[in-house]
C-alpha cells in the first residue's frame, strides 16, 4: 500500500491533462484535484493546503479558462485541460475589530454592528461575493439580513461558511462578508442560546462546589 | 493486498434491495484484534533505546522520529531574531486557540505560532460533536466511567475526572465565545448517543461541530488584543536552560522564507495535534496535512515522558474512492443511523456498532482474506451500504449528513444511489505526552494539550471526547502557564539536543534521519524544502 493518500485511484489508463499552476506547466491525470496536481507537478511554494476536504478554507485559488476568471478551493476543484491556476496568498488580517465580551447586552447590538461594520449597509449588489463563494452561500442576502439587524437569519445563511474569505476579497466596498456572517452567528449564540438542561446542570455543579469545596485545589503558583 | 473481488464485478453484483444473511456466529474479539488490528501487526512495534521512555514499546516509524537528529544546532541560533513573550502556544487548532485565549484572559501576552493557517487543524473536520454530561439522567460520574471503560481502563482517572467535570462549563464558555449548538424545540441542547456512551451525551452543531467551533475560536483569537498570531511558522526545536532541563522557548521557522526565529518565554504550550500524516504502517489518514507528530518529537527530545506510543485509533470507515478524498472519514454517525458494512460478496461480517478497533480489524480481515472489493493492487475496501439506509429511511442522508453529501456531490458521487467504498484510516493518536491536570508535562515550563498529550483516552478514544479535551485542557494549561511566576529565561540553549545526540551515539543509533517531519514527503516538494 502506498503511503500517499493522493495517488491516483488505479485508473492506470487515466487521461493526461495539461494545465498551468502558479505559472508552471503541469501534467496531471484526469480526476485529480488541483492540490493533487500541484504536488504531482512539484509546484514549489504552495503553502496554503490544509484539510483536503473543503472545510478549512485555506487552499484558495484563482482560475482562468479563456476569458473567464473564477475563484475557488483547490482541494474541491478538478484538473481541466488548459486551465491556468494561481494559489492565492492567505487573507490579510481583518479590518474590523471587536471582542464579544465587550458587548454588555443585546439591546444596542444593531448600533454596535453599524459601528464595527459601517460598510455593510453600503452593498451595491454586484453579486461578487455570491459568485466567489465556493460553498454556494447567498452571501449578499446574508449581509443584507445582518445590516437589517436580523442576525439569527443572517448567521443561518452563513452556516456552511469555511472562512476562506474569498467573498471579502471580492467585495468592492470592503464589507468583509465572511466576518459579518461570523459576527451574526456569534452574537446569536452569545445573547440568545440559553439551554435549560445545561443551565440546570451548571447550577447543580455550583451548589455541589459550595457544599464541598474541592480539597486538593492545587493552585500552587498563586499562593506564594 | 492484491486479493479481492474487482471493483466492477462487485458493483455489478451489488443490490441495495438484496436480502442480507444474518451475521455469522460470534467472533472471538481478542483473536480478531491480535491478528488484524494494525497496532498488533508483526514488526510494527519496537522498543525505544534512548530518552525518557527507553525500554517502552513504540510504533516503529514513530520511534524513528523520536530517536532522530535535530535540524539545528547552536550555530544556527546566532543572528536569529529574538522575540520575548509571556506564553508561546505552538499549534493553531482548537486546543491552541483555547490555550491562547485562556492565557490572554489571565493577563498574559501570548504568541500563537502555527505551521499552516490559523484554524488549519483536525478540529475543523470533527463532525460528531462534543461530550458533556448535561442530561437529567446523566452525571459527571457516568461520563468518567464511560471514558475509562472506553479506554480499556488505561486512562488516568485524575485527568478523566478533570475532563468530565469540565464538560458543562466548557459548553458555557463556548456559547459565550459565540458557538452555536443544535437545540430541541424546547430550547435544550440536543444530545445524541454514540459508541461507548451509556446515555445520550453528544452535543453537536449538525455534522459541522468542529467547523463551527474552529471558526468561532479562530475569530476570537484574531480579534483578541493580547494575542499575536504567526502563521506558516512551524516549530523546529524547543529551547532549554543551561542544564537542558527546563523549557524556556522555541525556535520557529517560516514556510515562506526559511528564516529561523527564536522565541524566549516563561512557558511553552504544545498544541500540535496528532500524526496521521506520518501514514503509520502504510495506512491512509483522515488527518489534516500538518498532522505530522512534531509536538511528540520536540517534547521527547527535551526529556518529556510520553505514554501509549503503540496505540492508535484507525477509524473503520475512511473513503477509498474518489482519490482526492482517500482516507477521509464517513462519520460513525452513518453506522449509528443504521448503515451496514457489506463485503464484496454482499455479506455482512461484523456488528457495525462494535468499538472502532474491532470493526477496523474485521474490515482488514475481509480485505486480506479476499472478500474485499479490490480497486487496484494497492487499494481495497468494503461497502458502506448507504443506499440501503436511504431505502429504509428516505431523506435521512440529506437531512442529517450535510457534510458527507456536500463532499461527495463535488466528486459526482451520490451515496443514496451507490454504496461507499471504505477502508480503515489512521485517525487518532491515543497516547502522547504525559500531563497532569494542568496540562503540565514532566518537563518544567512545557505544557501539552489536545491530541499531542496522552493519558485521557487510554488505548481507545470515544467520539466527542476530543473536542471536549481540547477546550477543557487547553483552558487549564493556558491558565496554569500564565500563573507560572518565573521571570523568564536568562539564557536559552540547545543543551537538551546535545544530550540526546550523546545518548544516540552511545546507543549506536544512526543520525541520518532528521525530525520533526513538518510536512509529509509528498507535499514537501510543493510546500517546503529542507
Amino acid at each position: 500500500m502506498t503511503t500517499s493518500n493522493t495517488t491516483a485511484n488505479g485508473d492506470d489508463q487515466a487521461q493526461s491533462v495539461a494545465l498551468t499552476i502558479n505559472g508552471l506547466a503541469v501534467n496531471a491525470h484526469e480526476g485529480m484535484s488541483l492540490v493533487e496536481a500541484a504536488w504531482h507537478g512539484g509546484v514549489p511554494q504552495v503553502t496554503s493546503v490544509g484539510c483536503l476536504e473543503g472545510v478549512c478554507g485555506s487552499c484558495r485559488i484563482m482560475l482562468r479558462r479563456g476569458k473567464e476568471v473564477t475563484v475557488g478551493l483547490a482541494c474541491q476543484t478538478f484538473v481541466e485541460n488548459g486551465v491556468e491556476v494561481v494559489f492565492l496568498p492567505p487573507a490579510s488580517a481583518p479590518l474590523h475589530h471587536y471582542e464579544v465580551s465587550d458587548f454588555k447586552d443585546g439591546w444596542d447590538i444593531q448600533a454596535r454592528f453599524q459601528d464595527i461594520f459601517p460598510e455593510a449597509s453600503r452593498c451595491r449588489h454586484c453579486h461578487g461575493c455570491d459568485n466567489a463563494c465556493p460553498k454556494g452561500i447567498t452571501v449578499e442576502n446574508g449581509v443584507a439580513l445582518a445590516a437589517a439587524g436580523r442576525f439569527r437569519e443572517a448567521g443561518e445563511a452563513f452556516f456552511e461558511c469555511v472562512m476562506c474569505e474569498l467573498c471579502d476579497a471580492a467585495c468592492p466596498e470592503l464589507i468583509a462578508p465572511a466576518h459579518v456572517g461570523l459576527f451574526s452567528r456569534r452574537v446569536t449564540a452569545h445573547f440568545h442560546l440559553r439551554p435549560p438542561n445545561l443551565i440546570h446542570r451548571l447550577e447543580e455543579l455550583r451548589k455541589e462546589r459550595m457544599e464541598n469545596p474541592p480539597k486538593d485545589r492545587r493552585k500552587k503558583n498563586n499562593e506564594d | 493486498m492484491s486479493k479481492g473481488i474487482p471493483l466492477a464485478e462487485a458493483l455489478a453484483r451489488y443490490r441495495a434491495d438484496a436480502d442480507i444473511a444474518p451475521l455469522p456466529g460470534s467472533t472471538d474479539i481478542d483473536t480478531l484484534l491480535n491478528t488484524y488490528h494494525p497496532d498488533h501487526l508483526r514488526g510494527s512495534v519496537v522498543k525505544l533505546a534512548v530518552g525518557a521512555n527507553a525500554g517502552d514499546s513504540c510504533q516503529r516509524e514513530l520511534a524513528g522520529l523520536l530517536q532522530a537528529e535535530a535540524f539545528i544546532d547552536e550555530a544556527d541560533l546566532a543572528g536569529s531574531p529574538v522575540t520575548d513573550i509571556d506564553v508561546l502556544v505552538i499549534g493553531g487548532g482548537g486546543a491552541g486557540c483555547a490555550a491562547a485565549l485562556a492565557a490572554a484572559e489571565n493577563g498574559a501576552r501570548v504568541l500563537l505560532a502555527t505551521k499552516l493557517r490559523l484554524g488549519d487543524s483536525n478540529t475543523v473536520m470533527a463532525e460528531g460533536g462534543i461530550q458533556a454530561a448535561i442530561e437529567p439522567d446523566d452525571s459527571v460520574q457516568r461520563h468518567i466511567q464511560d471514558t475509562l471503560r472506553g479506554g480499556h481502563h488505561v486512562g488516568d482517572p485524575t485527568l478523566v475526572s478533570a475532563l468530565a467535570g469540565d464538560g458543562p462549563e466548557v459548553l458555557h464558555w463556548l456559547i459565550n465565545q459565540g458557538m452555536q449548538f443544535d437545540q430541541t424545540p424546547s430550547g435544550d441542547l440536543h444530545t445524541r448517543r454514540a459508541g461507548g456512551m451509556s446515555t445520550p451525551r453528544l452535543v453537536h452543531c449538525r455534522d459541522y461541530t468542529g467547523l463551527e467551533m474552529m471558526r468561532v475560536l479562530r475569530e476570537a483569537v484574531i480579534q483578541h488584543r493580547s494575542i499575536e498570531v504567526w502563521e506558516q511558522s512551524p516549530a523546529v526545536e524547543l529551547l532549554s536552560n543551561e542544564v537542558g532541563q527546563k523549557c524556556v522557548g522555541a525556535v520557529l521557522t517560516s514556510l515562506n522564507n526559511g528564516q529561523l526565529r527564536i522565541v524566549r518565554t516563561r512557558s511553552v504550550i504544545l498544541a500540535t495535534g496528532g500524526l496521521g500524516r506520518l501514514h503509520l504502517n502504510g495506512f491512509p489518514t483522515s488527518n489534516h496535512l500538518g498532522a505530522t507528530g512534531d509536538g511528540l518529537v520536540l517534547a521527547y527530545r527535551i526529556g518529556a515522558r510520553l505514554c501509549e506510543l503503540d496505540s492508535f485509533q484507525y477509524h473503520p470507515t475512511g473513503l477509498v474512492h474518489p482519490s482526492h478524498l482517500a482516507g477521509k472519514l464517513v462519520t460513525e454517525g452513518v453506522r449509528a443511523a443504521g448503515a451496514l458494512l457489506v463485503n464484496g460478496l454482499g455479506q455482512r461480517f461484523i456488528d457495525e456498532l462494535q468499538p472502532r478497533d474491532v470493526v477496523c480489524a474485521a474490515i482488514l480481515r475481509e480485505c486480506s482474506e479476499g472478500r474485499g472489493v479490490r480497486v487496484n493492487d494497492q487499494h481495497s475496501g468494503v461497502w458502506l451500504d448507504t443506499p440501503r439506509l436511504e431505502r429504509a429511511q428516505p431523506g435521512l442522508l440529506e437531512k442529517q449528513f450535510t457534510s458527507l453529501m456536500t463532499r461527495t456531490r463535488v466528486a459526482g458521487i451520490d451515496p443514496r444511489v451507490e454504496p461507499l467504498l471504505v477502508h480503515p484510516t489512521l485517525h487518532y493518536q491515543n497516547g502522547g505526552a504525559v500531563i497532569d491536570a494542568n496540562g503540565a508535562t514532566t518537563v518544567p515550563g512545557l505544557y501539552a494539550v489536545g491530541e499531542v498529550s496522552g493519558g485521557i483516552h487510554g488505548r481507545n478514544r470515544l467520539m466527542g471526547n476530543a473536542l471536549l479535551e481540547i477546550i477543557s485542557f487547553g483552558r487549564r494549561a493556558g491558565a496554569a502557564a500564565t500563573a507560572d511566576r518565573d521571570r523568564g529565561p536568562k539564557k536559552v540553549t540547545l543543551e537538551h539536543v546535545n544530550q540526546l545526540r550523546r545518548a544516540l551515539t552511545l546507543a549506536g543509533l544512526p543520525m541520518t534521519q532528521r525530525a520533526p517531519q513538518i510536512l509529509p514527503d509528498y507535499a514537501a516538494g510543493g510546500v517546503w524544502n529542507r
